[in-house]
C-alpha cells in the first residue's frame, strides 16, 4: 500500500515537473549507461519507488577489470621504460624508443579520458560530453601519427629531450 | 493526582537546590566560556531564500564536551527550528553525521574546540540534496546499499539445519568491514561520489559489497563481483582516500575497494 502510493505520487511528480523535459533527458543518454535519478532543480526523481534498489549498467570486462589492469601495468611499465629508453641509445634501439612514444600516448589517453568520464560525461553532457571524447580520440590519433614520423624520419623521441635537456 | 504531578518537578527541584545549599565547600561556578557556532540553515518552506549561516553563541561550559551536545544544548536554549538527525549520542547510528569544520564527522563523536577565539562551522554531509538545515537527503545512498543485496546468499544451508559454520581466519576477513554503520561520511567526502553519484556506488557501499563478497558463507560471490564489472560503479574510484581520512569508526573504504579491483582483476 505504502510503496503503491509512493510510485503513484512519484509519478505524479514526474509528470508535474514537465514530462516533455524528462523525456529529452531520457532520450539524449546513451544506450550503456542508465541512471536511476532524473537530475532537476529542487532534488532529484528517482527511478520506481523509494524502496527500490538502483540498477547497474550492463557488465563488460573491457570496461571493468581489463580496462583496469591494462592502466595499471602500463603505468608501471612506463617506469622501467622510461628508464631503459634514456639508458641505451635511442639510434640502436629505435623500437625501445617507439614503445616509449606509444605507451606515453595511451597512458595519456586513458588519463584524459578518465577525466572526460568523471566530469564531462555524455549522460549530464550531451554534446560537449561526445565532442570531448572525439577531440581526445582525434588527438590521440594525430599524436601516434607524429610520433611515428618523427621516430622514423627524425632524430626520435629521446633524443630530442636529450638535446632540450643539453641545451 | 493532576496537582501531585504538577508539583513533583518542583518537589525535585527543591530538593537538588537545598542538597547543593549543604554542601561542606561551595562549587566553585565555572568562568563562562562563549563560543560561536557558524551553522547552515535552510528552510524548504522557503525555497527562493539562499542558504544562510546563522550564529549562536553558546556557553561552553554549561554544555557537555561533544559537537552534538552543543548543537542540542542550542535546540533546546536558543532556536528550537534548528533541524538536525541525532539518536543513539555514542557514535552506533550514524544519524549524526554532518560536516564540522570541514571534516565529515559525526556530531556525537566530535569533541568542541575550546579555543573560544575560532568559530566552528557546521554544515551539512557535502555535495548531497538538503532536506532542511543540517538533515540531508540519503534516498539514493540507501536505494545503492540496497542495489548490492547486502544480505547473505546461500542456495545450500547447512543439512542439519543449523548456523553456517566458519573457521575463525574466514571471520577474521569481516572484521574492519562489518562494523559500518552507513553515516554516509566516507560517500559524501569522496570528489568521484560528488560528480558521479547517480552511477558511482560510493565508498561506503563498495565496502559493504566487499564485505559479502568476503564473506566465506556466501555462494553468489561471482554474480556480486560480476555486476561491478562496468565503468561507473566500482571503477570512479581513484584512490583519492578521503573515505579512509574521514571514516568516524576508523575504517579503511579504500582498502576495501583495492581488493574489489584485486580480485576482478584477477577473475
Amino acid at each position: 500500500m505504502a510503496s503503491s502510493l509512493l510510485a503513484s505520487s512519484s509519478k505524479r511528480a514526474l509528470a508535474r515537473r514537465g514530462p516533455a523535459f524528462a523525456k529529452t533527458l531520457l532520450v539524449s543518454r546513451p544506450a550503456t549507461t542508465q541512471s536511476d535519478a532524473l537530475y532537476v532543480p529542487g532534488g532529484p526523481i528517482y527511478k520506481g519507488t523509494v524502496n527500490d534498489p538502483t540498477s547497474f549498467p550492463t557488465p563488460s570486462r573491457v570496461h571493468g577489470s581489463h580496462h583496469w589492469s591494462f592502466e595499471r601495468l602500463l603505468s608501471a611499465s612506463l617506469i622501467p621504460l622510461t628508464g631503459a629508453a634514456f639508458a641505451t641509445s635511442p639510434s640502436v634501439h629505435p623500437v625501445l624508443d617507439g614503445i616509449l612514444g606509444v605507451s606515453l600516448v595511451v597512458h595519456s589517453h586513458i588519463g584524459f579520458d578518465s577525466m572526460v568520464v568523471d566530469y564531462l560525461h555524455p549522460r549530464k553532457f550531451p554534446v560537449l560530453g561526445r565532442v570531448a571524447t572525439w577531440t581526445l580520440r582525434t588527438a590521440t590519433v594525430g599524436v601516434l601519427l607524429g610520433v611515428y614520423q618523427f621516430n622514423t624520419n627524425d632524430i626520435g623521441l629521446t633524443e630530442l629531450i636529450g638535446k632540450v635537456w643539453a641545451a | 493526582m493532576s496537582i501531585l504531578s504538577r508539583r513533583l518537578p518542583r518537589l525535585a527541584r527543591q530538593f537538588s537546590s537545598s542538597a547543593a545549599r549543604c554542601l561542606a565547600t561551595p562549587v566553585a561556578e565555572k568562568p563562562v566560556l562563549n563560543k560561536e557556532f557558524k551553522i547552515y540553515r535552510w528552510n524548504p518552506d522557503e525555497p527562493a531564500t539562499k542558504p544562510t549561516l546563522q550564529s549562536y553563541t553558546i556557553d561552553l561550559n554549561q554544555t557537555g564536551p561533544m559537537i552534538l551536545d552543543a548543537l542540542i544544548k542550542i535546540k533546546n536554549d536558543v532556536d528550537p527550528t534548528l533541524t538536525f538527525r541525532r539518536s543513539c549520542r555514542e557514535g552506533i547510528c550514524g544519524s549524526c553525521a554532518m560536516n564540522i569544520d570541514g571534516q565529515n564527522t559525526l556530531a556525537c563523536l566530535c569533541r568542541i574546540d575550546r579555543n573560544a577565539a575560532k568559530d566552528t562551522k557546521i554544515y551539512p554531509l557535502p555535495h548531497m540534496y538538503v532536506v532542511k538545515d543540517l538533515v540531508p537527503d540519503l534516498t539514493l545512498f540507501y536505494k545503492q546499499y540496497k542495489s548490492i543485496k547486502p544480505y547473505l546468499q546461500n542456495s545450500n544451508p547447512p543439512a542439519d539445519g543449523t548456523e553456517f559454520l566458519q573457521s575463525p581466519e574466514e571471520r577474521k576477513k569481516l572484521d574492519g568491514l562489518y562494523e559500518c554503520i552507513l553515516c554516509a561520511c566516507c560517500s559524501t567526502s569522496c570528489p568521484s561520489y560528488w560528480w558521479n553519484q547517480d552511477e558511482y556506488l560510493g565508498p561506503a557501499t563498495l565496502m559493504q559489497a566487499y564485505r559479502w563478497i568476503a564473506d566465506s558463507r556466501d555462494t553468489q560471490t561471482a554474480e556480486r563481483k560480476e555486476v561491478l564489472q562496468n565503468e561507473m560503479s566500482l571503477y570512479r574510484c581513484h584512490t583519492i582516500f578521503n573515505c579512509s581520512r574521514t571514516c568516524p569508526k576508523g575504517l579503511n573504504p579504500a582498502l576495501a575497494i583495492a581488493e574489489i579491483k584485486m580480485q576482478l582483476a584477477a577473475d
